[in-house]
């Protein structure tokens, strides 16, 4: 049952320390004592250097890890529950389905929604309408019908976040979807979740490495480098918060934000800044495990 | 007419299975676990035989069954674990356990048999023959001697793999097209997978009652693979899979009742020839379109 109303996503205390046979025998924790809550409706971007824990919170949101320490509630739910209540759409980093599938675009959109319906019932009009409602709010009514294997790279994720939002969820999460996009590219996928934030009262979480994708879309952020270090609007986000959460790699990141690294060492003690550095080294495939 | 009657519904229905999952094994990329499965299923006659049960009786050929399909949900378990420990290297997981299972069959063929002469001096030649036709009908089938206890058997687990497909027809696409998403949609992509391979698993031991343990998964695999060249939509792929599946079972028993060729070598290959038609249709249109 949900515990506190008006909540998105709560994450009280969170420590995660992926087991030590995993993929490099590291025990250093990808997360460590994170507190946030999202409140429903915002739009929260979540900004952090790769190897900073991103993927692992996206895994303890959608339940398919456990917090070492802590719990996450989602809406008041377990992470499982509310994903099993359909209150979850995702859209991942990669796409990875297979484009030569016999499939079109209405049956990919379907998907979501169509392995929820009993077996023996056929998908109703209530479904075939929000089916085609979420083709229509990311524009792609005129292809319903065309295989996937003829769309774009552009137009096979925007089939896939019709997909994840076919099922009426009240969290839309999004991993990196802007990698290798253009800033009008980032601008025009800010507008189409700016709509489907309207359109449909949801609460957003992007999570990128990205600061331009996350200006894009976001109206709040949280900044995210093993622990969390800030969480508010974009106009508070000043270079030192930066700094820090990116410890020596902003200017890598940033190229046109000029920030001095000496700001990295001001705001951190030194050992946490050799921390960072070294969760800043580590490659992008850590979150992935 | 009616000697054959119950090898040609067995081989009927469960070519039309394998019409069926073949379009999941297929598009999942599964072919070459098949493989895998039907070989290691080898192994298991060899258990059976060890433990002194095989198929004169029929009480012998359930039994036989029975140990047949476990060791062969075993192994796809096994093939499924060991490519997770192996970094998700599954060819060389399929690699390790065909050969073990094809290694430890033949071990246990040639103790049982050499037991079988000691036992028995004087017909140890005659032992020696019967031995390499038991092989030779596990490796190429041999439906021939399909009486209808066997036939019953191979026709309800058919059906019910049949329905379970069904049933789940909806999470098998979703987790066949885009595994890496289908947990954060409610479903468990670890418990589907399981599911399948043990279908999969029970479906090579039911194929390889016509075809053998070398030419089972051929059965699942060449319906869906040509289906795939002939049509880009879902329901129309999955009608011309079981047309092959079907058809082919059909025509490779006619021809080989009328010319006494071995019947599951005849099937595959027709259904072979099949798929190399739909390539010839693929091409042809391909043609004509541009």
């Amino acid at each position: 049952m949900p515990t506190v109303p008006g909540f998105a996503v709560e994450i009280n205390h969170v420590s995660y320390t992926y087991p030590a046979w995993g993929v490099d025998g590291a025990t250093t924790p990808a997360l460590e004592d994170v507190n946030f809550t999202i409140d429903e409706e915002t739009k929260l971007g979540i900004l952090g250097p790769n190897g900073g824990g991103k993927s692992t919170l996206i895994k303890l949101i959608l339940g398919i890890i456990k917090p070492t320490a802590g719990s996450v509630r989602v809406f008041g739910y377990s992470p499982i529950e509310a994903r099993e209540r359909g209150l979850i759409g995702y859209l991942p980093q990669r796409i990875e389905a297979d484009r030569d599938w016999p499939i079109n675009v209405e049956q990919v959109v379907g998907l979501g929604r169509a392995c929820r319906i009993k077996p023996w019932k056929k998908l109703g009009a209530d479904d075939h309408a929000a089916i085609a409602k979420a083709i229509e709010l990311v524009g792609l009514e005129d292809l319903a019908s065309r295989p996937i294997g003829a769309l774009s790279g552009g137009q096979l994720q925007r089939v896939m976040i019709a997909r994840a939002i076919a099922g009426n969820p009240k969290l839309l999460v999004l991993d990196e979807p802007t990698v290798g996009v253009d800033i009008a590219g980032q601008q025009r996928f800010g507008k189409l979740i700016e709509t489907l934030h309207r359109e449909l009262d949801l609460t957003v979480i992007l999570v990128s490495h990205d600061m331009r994708a996350i200006a894009a879309v976001a109206d709040r952020v949280a900044c995210l480098s093993r622990t969390l270090h800030f969480h508010d609007t974009p106009d508070g986000l000043t270079p030192a918060v930066l700094a820090q959460v990116f410890a020596h790699d902003v200017a890598g990141v940033f190229g046109d934000i000029h920030i001095d690294a000496h700001l990295a060492e001001t705001c951190d003690d030194p050992s946490h800044a050799h921390q960072h550095q070294h969760d800043c080294g580590c490659s992008e495939n850590e979150g992935d495990a | 007419m009616n000697e054959i009657a119950p090898a040609i519904i067995a081989a009927l229905v469960i070519a039309l299975m394998g019409g069926a999952l073949s379009i999941f094994v297929v598009l999942k990329r599964l072919a070459f676990i098949g493989q895998g499965i039907s070989h290691a299923a080898f192994g298991g006659v060899g258990i059976a035989l060890l433990l002194g049960v095989h198929g004169a009786t029929t009480a012998g050929a359930m039994g036989q069954l029975a140990i047949v399909v476990a060791f062969s949900i075993f192994a796809a378990l096994g093939i499924a674990a060991l490519s997770r420990t192996n970094q998700g290297r599954t060819d060389t997981a399929i690699g390790v356990v065909l050969s073990a299972s094809m290694a430890l069959g033949f071990v246990l063929f040639t103790f049982v048999e050499s037991k079988h002469d000691h036992d028995e001096h004087g017909h140890a030649a005659q032992g020696h023959e019967d031995q390499h036709h038991l092989i030779e009908e596990i490796l190429f089938g041999n439906i021939l001697d399909t009486t209808w206890p066997k036939a019953s058997i191979a026709i309800a687990v058919a059906i019910a793999i049949l329905v379970v497909v069904w049933f789940i027809r909806r999470q098998l696409i979703f987790w066949a097209f885009d595994e890496p998403v289908v947990d954060a949609y409610g479903l468990h992509s670890k418990r589907i997978t399981y599911i399948f391979l043990i279908l999969l698993a029970i479906a090579v031991v039911m194929a390889m009652q016509i075809a053998g343990v070398v030419l089972a998964a051929a059965m699942l695999v060449l319906p869906g693979a040509g289906a795939l060249n002939l049509s880009a939509k879902l329901r129309a792929v999955f009608v011309y899979s079981i047309l092959i599946a079907v058809g082919g079972a059909a025509i490779g028993m006619l021809v080989g009742f009328e010319a006494g060729l071995p019947i599951g070598p005849t099937i595959v290959l027709i259904q072979s020839v099949a798929y190399l038609l739909t390539l010839i249709a693929k091409a042809v249109s391909a043609r004509l379109r541009s």
